[in-house]
């Protein structure tokens, strides 16, 4: 297992995923499943597994050996990150608080979201990127803030507020550690899926 | 399911990069289901330092992340009649959305006229847009906080 385990980086099953895992050949338990991180199976890995739950399509599952080892290696080095005590909740960036507004009217100005978050706190960054094809904004901005507390007030006042007749999610940008497993671990499926082998698709 | 549903699996990469007299250069980002962002950077040309980023961003960001994706529509698309990838570069762009996983390759896309040109101007087309759009959003959040320029 442990090669496999390496090189692919499998999902959570999903709930089509969980119906036929009672099948498996009936080794005891997969204690350890929760303790990994998700991981995806590379798509060149992936591919060619026969029992692929997935529909899969494009010429990166044709599986050249020399195209997956390369991407190990790639993706195998040490990340840099910021120190994080790896909790939940909010991450800070290097150099203040930064918060995602989605929903953001295609129309929508810089001064718009000046005068709707200015108000928080000074906006020490504002990135209201826009479509590559059309021109018009993409639907997001992301906006820094110098302060906790300002961002977090960002958050609670303006999220799913309107702004330029569209409704707005106001949400922290970046957090200290994954979410979905640790969400996952303590939902009840949990118990189902313990009795199934670990999964390898 | 839907594609849009919260719980929905998502993953994206999005690999470019070609061998050439500087070695191997390449820029890789990828989104995982847990929310880890992870971005290299890989330039020879005048100082060889790889930069490599990770960052655990929130469900809200990977939320935004698989609306672009979605809007799209790549999805529906196929790589089959897009140029191969070949000694001048490679583009990867793998996606799992839903029960759907693609991965497409293709060759570096120097402009529109290579889009125009090819046998799949459409499907290229909505790929090259995508690909800009995605680039711009990591970029901007990798920058925002690491306040490094990611290129």
């Amino acid at each position: 297992m442990a090669n496999v385990e390496a090189e692919a980086v499998d999902f959570e099953p999903e709930e089509d995923d969980l119906m036929d895992e009672d099948i498996g050949d009936g080794s005891a338990s997969s204690p350890n499943r929760g303790a990994n991180a998700p991981r995806l199976k590379s798509a060149i890995t992936g591919g060619l597994s026969s029992s692929a739950p997935k529909k899969t399509k494009g010429r990166g599952f044709r599986g050249e050996a020399s195209t997956e080892a390369e991407r190990n290696a790639r993706m195998s080095g040490r990340f840099d990150s910021l120190d994080s005590d790896g909790g939940p909740g909010p991450e800070r960036s290097i150099e203040g608080w930064i918060v995602l507004v989605s929903g953001v009217h295609e129309e929508a100005q810089e001064d718009d979201l000046q005068n709707a978050f200015g108000e928080f706190g000074e906006i020490k960054n504002l990135h209201l990127n826009l479509d590559r094809r059309t021109g018009f904004v993409k639907g997001y901005a992301l906006i820094e803030y110098e302060n906790f507390e300002e961002a977090q007030k960002a958050i609670s006042e303006m999220d799913g507020t309107e702004l330029l007749t569209q409704s707005i999610t106001v949400d922290w940008a970046f957090s200290k550690g994954p979410f979905r497993r640790r969400n996952m671990r303590r939902r009840s499926p949990r118990g189902h899926r313990s009795r199934s082998p670990r999964r390898r698709f | 399911m839907a594609g849009m549903e919260e719980n929905d699996e998502f993953y994206l990469r999005y690999y470019v990069g070609h061998k050439g007299k500087f070695g191997h250069e390449f820029l890789e980002f990828e989104f995982r289901p847990d929310g880890k962002l992870r971005y290299a950077n890989n330039s020879n040309y005048k100082n060889d330092t790889m930069i490599r980023k990770e960052v655990f961003v929130t469900p809200s960001v990977l939320k935004e992340c698989r609306r672009i994706v979605s809007d799209s529509e790549i999805m529906k698309e196929d790589d089959n009649n897009w140029p191969e990838p070949d000694r001048v570069g490679r583009q990867e762009l793998e996606i799992v959305m839903g029960n759907e996983h693609i991965s497409f390759t293709t060759s570096k896309i120097g402009s529109l006229m290579d889009v125009q040109t090819s046998k799949d101007p459409e499907g290229l087309r909505i790929f090259y847009y995508l690909v800009q759009d995605l680039k711009c959003f990591v970029f901007s959040l990798i920058s925002l906080h690491f306040k490094i320029k990611p290129i």
